[in-house]
């Protein structure tokens, strides 16, 4: 089962986001569905033979929503679309159990259950599957369960009956195989355990044996089955392989062991995320083994579409051992597609063996794979439900899920980039072949990768960068100015005594940047590691630019070496910038003096906040909340505020603006103030603080209008009314304290 | 007033009793069908359980003048016949169980109007304890509308109650504020102004908004919406929530998709309409804020319907 705390807001708008693998299309919906959705015009976008809705974050469905709703998905029906919603959340089942022909010919997979806890007044869900939890659909009792917090019992907090009655009405089903992969391996959702039971396609051509595997890979793998009668060259297409647990993925090695023998070669075809990060590093892949393709996420910013992107390994692997990946156009709008794998993900495929696969072997698997059977439906279940831990996460699932593929390859992926050891003039780097000047200039320290440091005299300030193995100069240079200005930045801050702000500021970043950087100097080194420190100090420099444009533009100086090395011809950078110290005092004053506006004293974000908030592109970090309406409202100190009433904060001195114009236009209307602040790994946090109005409202008139009339007037000293109550109809007033 | 009651829970009997007695009025409490009858004498009023409620229209409707006023512990659509069929049976009103009477401040309104029918309808007050908080606002745009459902729902918030419940105010408010912005509107000759299209950014005059309040005594939450127009009637009060409960069919016949009273309906425990027609739709809804969620879905429902 699945445990997931409840949505938070109940206002957002409605957030559509779109998965497509071929055919299938998913639209994950997020929000409310009202007047402002329009179905029939979301109906025309979908262009898919199924279709899967997640509806596991819509929180509110208007009337006039329902009737949208119904629009999109008659519209799409009447197209023969196959529909399936999953995660429907209790908003969802309850318009299923009200609203005739809701999900039309749609069938739901999977829906939560609401559960609360009086003892901590939490909301819960727990998802439910209409495969795996039939009998307990049918049967109408959701367990009770223990709350994750206090361990009181929680409650399931609907009517059973009335909860139950759309799904328990509906029949029994799997998804069909094709669907099955598409939510579970490319989108992390749940689906049935026996809807996975590992199925083996098997085509033999002349010397070539073609493997279609779909299910999950357990410890039900036929391995020795599978290896009877292998040989000559293996394709294996492992695009709709599952979850694989340590006894499938031991298997899987044992089968690879066991046959490379005995056959020519062996190629993996449309790798998933699961089966790459577990099951394609050089050990797992054998002497004879390589991976022909694999499937990359690709997100288009126009249509919100992530798709996943099959990429050929020969064609690309100049790329790909850059930690790069080819550029792909939008079929929907043309648009440029950006790939959205982790950089993990990158820095593993970086270390795939190129396949050099001879033409009329790749032509003879490639019709092999074209003739692979069609997808069949699961077979029938059998057995008793299982509750199994899955997570229905969606799209993030499909990146985290490459992020997790190369955490444990990552060392060797370095390696392979930037082991070469064997060469001298300097250590570890290759042989030096050309440079920016005949001699490396003196003020260059250290050329350890991704080193910076600072000297300071009495006039100046001056910080030094280097990068790492880069594959140009301007790269390198690039890499090398950011390091400097991130070592700058420090500099500065070290300037601001200020305990306060060195308690609700610097204490945020600085254990952050002090791990990130240690794990980018280890050895060996990680490519992952350094990736993100590059990362991180460019979106620091872009920071510090846009709030410090008395910096200097270029660098004081630079210097870059190219070298030989195993991998390939490198490029090291390295640059300088020197900044009088009377500029470096007045940015430490600027960045330290803090505004106020209704009791909140703020500065304006640092830039080296960002190795803490890798999101963040400015606003402002509460210093103190005094008295005033934020008090209390779960405000503190070192708060990094980056909206307020949906603005954008610049600054320190934004955030009291805003703070200040927000409040005085919620005084004049009534409403709520809401702040966002970074969380500080995860998702923005939103406060939300009522503002009642400042003029007393129109007075609810006791009995004015009713049989009883008359009556004092209310007091209203906080933006409400406070009334007494009196009517009868003509009779003797009720509860009217002065009798 | 002199009611009789037909209740066959002795014990409910005479708590009902005593709220007639307490607005002045006599009541004759029996617990046999057979003895209806017989009973109705000079009565005004005969107050039974929806189950008795087809023995209860038999008898109203052959005596003029005698109201009728129905309780239920089940579903308000079974109920709902009996409104659709007999004008002179108004009131539904929901209970917990077969051995509770109603809630006693909802029968002590109904009674207390049933008294003086000619009375115009009571305001926000009425419906809570005195000294409760709340606010009131016109709306006369989607975009107020939208403000005012937000700021329902951090009133509520502030209630220290379920946040569900919270979203549950607003969306009641939502589509409370829906209908008295898009339905209610007409112009000189009658014709809808808005109803054809609920996606247009309106904005009513002034004279035209439509009125919000909403009130809390702590133990109970009232949002009560009215429009000038005094467009809705009985029929389509009843019909709407018969079509809704009954299998949820959409009607777009009116530019949405009628089910907005369905909504209303899930989302309080008691609905009371206050309809004048071409002067005024006054729709209060309340929420019992001690409630869970649970309990909130299984109660039984009122629904109170008075025509001027």
């Amino acid at each position: 089962m699945d445990v997931a705390g409840a949505p938070q807001s109940s206002q957002s708008p409605l957030a559509i986001d779109r998965f497509a693998d071929g055919r299938l299309t998913c639209l994950k919906l997020a929000g409310t569905i009202d007047e402002s959705f329009d179905g029939k015009r979301l109906a025309a976008t979908v262009d898919a033979a199924t279709l899967v809705l997640d509806v596991g974050e819509i929180r509110k469905i208007s009337s006039f929503g329902i009737r949208e709703w119904v629009d999109f998905i008659g519209a799409i029906a009447a197209r023969g679309v196959a529909i399936y919603l999953v995660e429907c959340a209790p908003k969802v089942v309850d318009q299923l159990n009200m609203v005739a022909n809701f999900a039309g010919p749609g069938r739901v997979y999977s829906f939560y259950l609401p559960y609360h806890c009086d003892y901590c007044d939490r909301d819960d869900r727990v998802l439910w599957q209409v495969d795996r939890h039939h009998d307990s659909i049918r049967a109408g009792k959701p367990p009770q369960r223990a709350c994750g917090h206090c361990g009181e019992l929680q409650y399931f907090n609907e009517d059973p009956v009335t909860y139950l009655s759309y799904l328990a009405a509906q029949d029994r089903f799997e998804l069909p195989d094709d669907v099955a992969a598409f939510v579970a391996t490319r989108l992390a959702y749940g689906v049935g355990d026996a809807g996975r039971k590992l199925k083996v396609d098997k085509l033999v051509d002349g010397r070539i044996t073609f493997l279609r595997l779909h299910g999950d890979l357990d410890g039900g793998f036929p391995r020795d089955k599978l290896a009877e009668g292998l040989e000559g060259t293996i394709a294996v297409d492992v695009a709709t392989v599952g979850a694989i647990d340590p006894a499938g993925a031991a298997a899987w090695r044992g089968l690879v062991q066991q046959i490379t023998p005995v056959i020519d070669a062996l190629y993996l075809i449309a790798v998933g995320p699961g089966f790459l990060d577990k099951l394609t590093r050089p050990d797992d892949l054998g002497p004879k083994g390589a991976v022909l393709s694999l499937t990359l996420p690709y997100a288009c910013a126009a249509c919100r579409t992530t798709t996943g992107q099959l990429l050929d390994v020969d064609e690309h692997h100049g790329l790909f051992v850059v930690a790069a990946t080819p550029n792909r156009r939008c079929p929907t709008c043309q648009g440029p597609l950006v790939c959205v794998a982790p950089e993990p993900a990158l820095a593993h495929i970086a270390g795939l063996p190129r396949p050099n696969l001879p033409p009329p072997l790749r032509a003879a698997i490639a019709g092999l794979v074209e003739r692979r059977p069609a997808p069949k439906r699961a077979a029938e279940v059998a057995g008793p439900a299982m509750p199994v831990a899955v997570r229905g996460g969606f799209g993030v699932a499909f990146v985290a899920a490459l992020a997790a593929v190369a955490l444990a390859a990552v060392v060797f992926v370095g390696y392979r980039m930037l082991g070469d050891r064997s060469v001298t003039l300097p250590p570890g780097r290759g042989r030096l072949v050309e440079a920016s000047a005949p001699t490396r200039p003196a003020w260059i320290t250290s050329d350890r990768a991704l080193a910076a440091a600072c000297t300071t005299t009495d006039a100046d300030v001056t910080c030094v960068g280097v990068s790492g193995p880069e594959v140009s100069e301007d790269e390198a240079l690039e890499v090398a100015g950011d390091a400097a200005l991130d070592a700058l930045a420090a500099a500065i801050a070290d300037r601001i005594p200020d305990e306060r702000w060195r308690s609700a500021v610097a204490s945020q970043w600085t254990a952050a940047r002090q791990a990130k950087l240690e794990a980018a100097d280890r050895e060996p080194p990680s490519l992952a590691a350094r990736r993100e420190v590059r990362d991180l100090r460019h979106a620091v420099v872009r920071a510090l630019r846009a709030s410090a444009p008395a910096l200097p533009a270029v660098p004081t100086a630079s210097h870059w070496e190219r070298y030989q090395a195993q991998a390939g011809l490198q490029v090291t950078g390295f640059a300088a910038y020197t900044v009088d110290r009377a500029t470096i005092d007045k940015l430490a004053a600027a960045y330290a003096t803090p505004a106020t506006a209704l009791g909140v004293e703020a500065v304006s974000a640092f830039p080296l906040l960002v190795w803490r908030h890798p999101a963040l592109t400015g606003g402002a970090v509460v210093l103190d909340v005094g008295d005033g309406p934020l008090r209390g409202r779960g405000l503190i100190a070192g708060a990094v505020v980056s909206e307020i009433g949906g603005r954008d904060i610049v600054d320190g001195p934004g955030l009291t603006a805003q703070l200040t114009a927000e409040h005085a236009r919620l005084t004049q209307s009534g409403g709520t103030l809401t702040v966002e602040v970074q969380g500080g790994d995860g998702a923005p946090q939103l406060f939300e603080v009522p503002v009642a109005q400042a003029k007393p409202d129109r007075e609810v008139k006791p009995g004015g209008r009713g049989p009883g009339g008359g009556g004092p007037p209310g007091g209203p000293g906080t933006g409400n009314v406070n009334v007494w109550d009196r009517y009868g109809g003509g009779g003797p007033p009720r509860d009217d304290p002065r009798q | 007033m002199r009611a009789v009651v037909l209740e066959r829970n002795r014990l409910v009997g005479r708590r009902i009793a005593r709220h007639v007695a307490a607005i002045g009025g006599t009541a004759t409490v029996i617990e046999d069908p057979a003895q209806l009858a017989g009973a109705v004498g000079d009565a005004t009023l005969v107050c039974a359980d929806v189950f008795d409620g087809d023995l209860v229209a038999t008898v109203v409707t052959a005596r003029p003048g005698l109201r009728a006023v129905l309780w239920t512990a089940e579903p308000l659509r079974r109920g709902l016949r009996h409104l659709a069929e007999c004008p002179a049976i108004g009131h539904v009103l929901g209970r917990k169980d077969f051995d509770s009477p109603p809630r006693p401040w909802e029968l002590g309104l109904v009674l207390r109007r049933l008294r003086s029918p000619a009375a115009p309808p009571p305001s926000l007050t009425a419906y809570l304890d005195w000294g409760h908080a709340g606010f009131e606002l016109a709306v006369t745009s989607p975009g107020e509308r939208d403000a005012a459902v937000a700021r329902v729902q951090a009133f509520v918030g502030e209630l220290h109650v379920p946040r569900r419940l919270a979203e549950i105010a607003g969306e009641l408010t939502h589509e409370l504020l829906m209908n008295a912005l898009y339905d209610a509107p007409v112009d000189d000759a009658g014709r809808p102004r808005h109803a054809h299209d609920r996606k247009a950014a309106i904005a009513l005059p002034p004279g035209d908004a439509a009125t919000l309040r909403v009130g809390s005594d702590g133990t109970r939450l009232a949002v009560q919406v009215r429009d000038r127009f005094g467009g809705l009637r009985r029929a389509h009060v009843v019909e709407g929530l018969a079509r809704g409960l009954a299998g949820g069919e959409l009607d777009r016949s009116h530019g949405g998709a009628g089910l907005g009273l369905t909504v209303c309906h899930q989302s309080s425990l008691a609905l009371f309409f206050d309809l004048a027609a071409g002067r005024q739709t006054l729709v209060t809804a309340t929420l019992d804020l001690d409630l869970n969620l649970r309990e909130l879905k299984t109660h039984a429902r009122s629904l109170h319907v008075w025509e001027a």
